[in-house]
């Protein structure tokens, strides 16, 4: 595969209705799915509660506050990773009990490890629309134990 | 009591081969009539066909169909299987209850894929929004994000992975089905000085996606008899589970379905992990394997790499492993996979293994894996025992 092309823009509301996620990201804010009925979150977004299977969910602003559970650089080239190899992909548990799968940009790569706590950052798409992205933070334990 | 009333009653596979320029089509076509002209079964006495859904014709959603006419069969059962690298032992499975519900009398459970030649699947769902533009475009890097996890909690050696590995590539070079590119030997400094794809995974760890084909031929027992078939595998215990821990997102992803299906197909035949004979697992990564020896109970969960280290996984060994060389080993022929460690079980229990024989091999334990879901492990886990 070519790492020639820039990181694309995909399209909202194919698999479910997703339009608050892009909407919140141009606002910088983070929104994820949540079940009104259990007060979880979940994500990839789903057609309905996976917790109750009720379409009783709505989405919510969250904090961008997490740890890393789990952690790679990825080193193959693939379409819209132009200029972006190497290229630090986390599991990142956020405090809201939701796992994203996330880039870690602007990092000393010491302190990328599991358990690292980090915070919400930015990482533009081709059209430069935000996508959510995360950076360790300075008072991170990047030894610190989950 | 473990049914035997459905049998596997022949199999065949074709060489594993990198950017062939056939189709998935193609390949079927060489498979089935391999196994008509071993098994002396008419094209037309086939009324029962499993077809697993390929890369290489992924946009097409009659795909099965479309096989059935290829082939010029008419079958009164067709299933299309979707569940990737467990649609071969599904297919057997699917075509046991079948044969059972009398929907059909003979089956063919055929896989073909030929996505080195042309690669036409479009995974969709969530992946375009919130997966891809993380650059978690195929399993490598999902396969690494569960690597850093599992090290972090249990410790793995990159020596038990290239041990895994090495042992594959020698059965790969008895395999002359195999891949030609694998049929060269592989040392552990080869492993370890192998380029990093996604860390901690190195490409060695990897399979390569191929083109091939395997089918297998089921029928009754009685039925096998009557046309005078004398080599039969029972598969004496089946089970699957898809979407395991799917909607907890807090899971262990280092906790694969296999967890789950493992105590069953124990159970069902009357097995333990030290009554198996062979173990032909699912090996699209070699952490796949090592954390497969866990779930199964060979070895205690954590403890796998010295399992691998302390253990002759050889063809001659104490626990022979992908004695054909596995995926990793003989190469991946797309979503046809599931069938290649099907078959080696099935060739080794009809004591067809040639220089790689597992002697006096009388069962074997055979898995798949499916789909690589957002942020854990595996989509779907199968596994089933076949004994002689």
């Amino acid at each position: 595969m070519a790492e020639t092309e820039a990181r694309p823009v995909p399209a909202a509301n194919r698999y479910v209705p997703s339009q608050p996620f892009w909407d919140g990201a141009r606002e910088g804010r983070l929104m994820l799915q949540m079940c009104l009925d259990t007060g979880r979150f979940q994500h990839p977004p789903h057609p309905l509660s996976v917790y109750t299977g009720s379409q009783n969910v709505a989405w919510r602003q969250v904090s961008g506050l997490g740890t890393i559970y789990a952690v790679t650089v990825v080193r193959v080239p693939g379409p819209g990773l132009a200029g972006r190899l190497p290229l630090t992909v986390a599991t990142v548990e956020l405090a809201e009990g939701v796992r994203l799968i996330a880039n870690i940009i602007d990092s000393p790569p010491e302190r990328v490890g599991i358990g690292a706590a980090v915070e919400l950052a930015w990482d533009p798409l081709a059209d430069g629309t935000p996508y959510p992205a995360f950076r360790t933070l300075a008072q991170g334990a990047a030894d610190a134990q989950d | 009591m473990a049914r035997t009333d459905v049998v596997i009653a022949g199999y065949a596979e074709t060489k594993v081969v990198y950017q062939s320029g056939r189709s998935a089509y193609d390949f079927a076509g060489l498979a089935l009539s391999d196994l008509l002209e071993k098994s002396g079964i008419g094209k037309d006495e086939i009324d029962g066909l499993s077809v697993t859904l390929a890369l290489s014709e992924g946009t097409n959603p009659f795909f099965a169909v479309y096989m059935a006419d290829a082939l010029g069969l008419t079958p009164t059962w067709l299933n299309a299987g979707g569940i990737g690298g467990c649609s071969a032992a599904g297919g057997v499975a699917r075509a046991m209850w079948a044969i059972r519900e009398g929907a059909c009398r003979i089956a063919v459970v055929l896989s073909a894929d030929a996505p080195s030649t042309a690669f036409r699947a479009n995974y969709g769902a969530y992946r375009p929004e919130f997966q891809d533009p993380q650059g978690v475009q195929g399993p490598p890097a999902t396969f690494g994000l569960l690597m850093s996890r599992y090290d972090h909690q249990y410790g793995l050696d990159p020596r038990a992975l290239g041990k895994i590995a090495i042992t594959q590539r020698e059965h790969a070079l008895r395999n002359p089905n195999a891949l030609d590119k694998f049929r060269k030997p592989l040392t552990m400094d080869d492993y370890l000085a192998s380029r990093s794809i996604a860390d901690p995974l190195r490409v060695l760890d990897c399979v390569m996606y191929c083109d091939g084909a395997n089918a297998f031929l089921v029928m009754s027992e009685e039925e096998a008899r009557t046309r005078g078939i004398e080599k039969v595998a029972y598969p004496t215990a089946y089970s699957e589970v898809t979407n395991h821990n799917g909607a907890d997102p807090l899971a262990d992803i280092t906790e694969s379905g296999f967890y789950r299906i493992a105590p069953k197909v124990f159970a069902k035949a009357g097995l333990t992990p030290a009554g198996i004979g062979m173990f032909q697992p699912y090996d699209d990564f070699t952490i796949a394997v090592l954390m497969q020896l866990e779930a199964f109970g060979f070895c205690g969960t954590g403890e796998g790499s010295a399992f691998v280290r302390d253990t002759d996984l050889s063809f001659s060994g104490t626990l022979p492993l992908n004695t054909g060389g596995g995926q990793i080993s003989a190469g991946q022929p797309g979503l046809g996979s599931g069938g290649l460690n099907l078959a080696e079980a099935v060739r080794q229990l009809f004591g067809e293994g040639g220089d790689r024989q597992v002697p006096g091999v009388r069962n074997a334990l055979v898995t798949g894996i499916g789909v690589i879901p957002y942020g854990r492990n595996w989509g779907c886990s199968a596994a089933m025992i076949l004994e002689v």
